[in-house]
């Protein structure tokens, strides 16, 4: 099974190409590094070797010792710093420029160690607060972001300027993808300062346990694409290996498959086999009402990609977390 | 001073005395295992009244535009009893190097910065090498600003430019605009990195209360610029071929129709508005110090100024084939006026000639 936190892996070896990985264990800076000697097949077979832990993120000689040691031919960059809406709130700057410093140093690495291509990772977050919907791929720049993680937003918008001048400079082809809400095993699910299905998840899990009312923050109204992390593995792999734009891509399921946080909460419940009551507490916010995501350029590229279903993802990731309770972050 | 445990601290003090005092501990702090401890202090000073006191000014690009018309301002008046400035060039400290620039700091320990570096360029420079003005641009301006930050600087003010601002936009443009959009194709590296000074800024602000600031001029010139006829600004640029053409007795070219409107701004008038954002302006949010809107001029106003400056009398020439620019990029001084509002800005003729006349004394050792 592969290894899936609050940001997710994918790993594998592409013939005698290692994949390089930088993962970030919350806000310590460790290095991780997977290697597999196994081909890749569809169901992501994945071997962990011991991993080196080495200071990556805020040194760039640090990084280049690690990019020195490994060779890597390619890269998917996932680490950064990332946190909740409140830490966001209260730290701008450190969000600025940790990640900031991260990305700087592992692009720059990624470009003096002749990386072919480097794959990182954005958000829809880092979109303009003021837009139309759906957003696309050619919005990112076009206002400022939300106040409440400016500081994160601008940082991870970064990396599609460096991408371009990279290309526009040396003529490497580093892109970036944009996922919607990702969920999935080995998730942060920490109910403070974790994202919504893995909150629900580990709510609906305490509140079968203790025989409590499962409370579900705002109406359930509001609307949300989401990602099951396996799927969106794939769809890593099918970017590092063939997509040759240097313009990011959303990696999404379509407008139609948006779904109402109520309709997760229902999911969860009846993944977790939870029978009690469940309540929507109006008082809190309801966050962004939608933030529909238009992934036409996924299409264009994977007319026959085929999406988990929703329900049997809910289910896989419940029955994970069952499992790993102990063990799960939160 | 006795903390409360009993350890006595022995503060080591700079040549400031003042009634009261804040100090700054700086990361020399270190603790013996005795029963004194030694703190090097970063002094800031408050007076009685809240404002702070004699300021030691760390000026970065020092030798440039700005800089030497800082420079000189200070001496002649703009400047205060006890004050200390300090004009750094990259001589002295390649910003570029965290490891430099803290060296800097901790050489002169400045209590205020006016942070001008920068890799700067024309056109066809930002164009072919976006990567590197993005990259040195960004570890300057976050070496200077995190330094700052750790040395316990009270106020750094950074200077933005018009051309950062996004392409695509309604004009005037004025302070609130700067990130409504993506910057112009040809600059961005230059753009992004000067823009991300101002949400570093707001950052420091939100997150620890510093009231770093930048501000936003438009066209400046004057001496000490940089006359590159090929890599310069529309005014060094002119400023430099009407001397050689009048020198050589040939016509001027002056690339476009002239019909292209521009707010410029004198490099003295530019550096009094900086000592008073030092000084006095209180926001985060930077601020436009231009002329206004009714006194935009054209290249070719422009053009007639420099030629009565150097009394040329030779053909001027319009090459129609090269590009005007923009035609238009108007900013927005409602900010500027609300707090000053009787600021005289030294006339443009007057100033052009200035300009001119500091051009042909200093021909030989002027940047080109």
């Amino acid at each position: 099974m592969p290894i899936l936190c609050d940001h997710y892996y994918i790993f594998g070896t592409l013939a005698t190409q290692d994949v390089y990985l930088t993962w970030m264990d919350g806000f310590c800076s460790s290095t991780r590094l997977l290697r597999s000697d196994h081909r890749l097949s569809m169901g992501l077979r994945s071997g962990e070797f011991p991993g080196q832990g080495s200071k990556i993120s805020m040194s760039a000689e640090e990084t280049r010792a690690v990019f020195e040691r490994h060779r890597p031919t390619h890269v998917i960059h996932l680490a950064a710093m990332v946190g909740g809406l409140f830490r966001n709130m209260r730290q701008n700057l450190d969000f600025w420029r940790n990640n900031v410093f991260i990305n700087d140093n592992v692009l720059q690495a990624a470009h003096d160690f002749d990386v072919v291509k480097v794959v990182s990772c954005l958000s829809t977050c880092i979109f303009p607060d003021k837009t139309t919907y759906p957003i696309d791929e050619s919005m990112i720049h076009n206002g400022p972001p939300h106040e409440t993680n400016f500081g994160y937003a601008y940082a991870k918008r970064m990396i599609d300027v460096q991408n371009r001048a990279l290309f526009q400079q040396y003529g490497r082809r580093y892109t970036a993808v944009i996922p919607t809400n990702v969920f999935g095993p080995h998730d942060n699910y920490n109910i403070e300062d974790g994202h919504v299905l893995p909150g629900l998840i580990h709510k609906t899990y305490l509140a079968k346990k203790e025989g409590t009312p499962l409370q579900v923050w705002g109406s359930g109204r509001a609307l949300r694409q989401f990602i099951y992390s396996l799927d969106l593995a794939r769809l890593f792999l099918w970017v590092l290996r063939e997509y040759d734009e240097v313009e990011p891509i959303i990696l999404s399921v379509g407008e139609e498959d948006e779904l109402s946080i109520k309709f997760a909460a229902d999911a969860v419940v009846e993944a977790l086999g939870f029978e009690g009551d469940v309540i929507y507490d109006t008082s809190k916010a309801d966050g962004q009402f939608k933030k529909t995501a238009s992934n036409a350029k996924l299409r264009k590229y994977l007319p026959d990609f085929k999406f988990t279903p929703f329900r049997a993802a809910i289910k896989e990731t419940c029955d994970w977390f069952v499992a790993n309770y102990d063990s799960a972050r939160k | 001073m006795n903390t409360g445990s009993g350890l006595k601290v022995i503060a080591i003090l700079d040549y400031y005395s003042s009634p009261c005092f804040k100090c700054i501990l700086t990361p020399e702090v270190f603790i013996k295992p005795h029963l004194s401890v030694s703190l090097s202090l970063s002094l800031s000073l408050c007076q009685m009244d809240g404002s702070v006191g004699p300021m030691r000014v760390l000026v970065t690009g020092g030798s440039g535009l700005v800089g030497r018309a800082i420079e000189r301002v200070v001496k002649e008046g703009g400047g205060r009893e006890g004050e200390k400035w300090i004009f750094l060039s990259s001589k002295e400290a390649n910003l570029v190097s965290a490891e430099e620039t803290r060296a800097a700091f901790k050489k002169h320990r400045p209590t205020h910065v006016i942070h001008l570096a920068a890799m700067v360029g024309g056109l066809y420079r930002n164009m072919r090498q976006n990567l590197d003005f993005w990259r040195n641009n960004v570890h300057i301006n976050d070496n200077v600003l995190n330094m700052s930050h750790e040395f316990g600087v009270v106020k750094v003010v950074s200077c933005l430019s018009t051309c950062v601002f996004p392409d695509k936009t309604t004009y005037p443009i004025d302070e609130t605009m700067m990130h409504n959009g993506a910057p112009h194709d040809s600059n961005y590296g230059y753009a992004y990195a000067k823009r991300m000074i101002d949400v570093h800024n707001r950052a420091l602000f939100q997150q620890y209360g510093l009231k770093y600031t930048a501000v936003i001029p438009t066209n400046m010139f004057g001496a000490h610029d940089n006359f590159n006829i090929e890599d310069g600004h529309v005014m060094p640029g002119l400023i430099h071929k009407t001397y050689l053409a009048k020198k050589e007795g040939k016509p001027l070219h002056v690339w476009g129709s002239g019909r292209a409107l521009r707010q410029f701004i004198y490099s003295l008038d530019l550096a009094r508005l900086f000592l008073w954002v030092l000084r006095e302006y209180d926001e985060v949010e930077p601020i436009i110090l231009s002329v206004g809107e009714e006194d935009e001029l054209t290249v070719k106003d422009a053009v007639d100024a420099v030629v009565e400056g150097f009394g040329f009398k030779g053909e001027v020439i319009y090459d129609t084939s090269k590009s005007d620019g923009q035609i238009k990029k108007t900013a927005n001084n409602a900010k500027l006026r609300k707090y000053l509002p009787d600021f005289k800005f030294t006339p443009f003729k007057q100033a052009v000639k200035e300009t001119c006349d500091w051009f042909a004394a200093n021909y030989d050792t002027a940047r080109k």
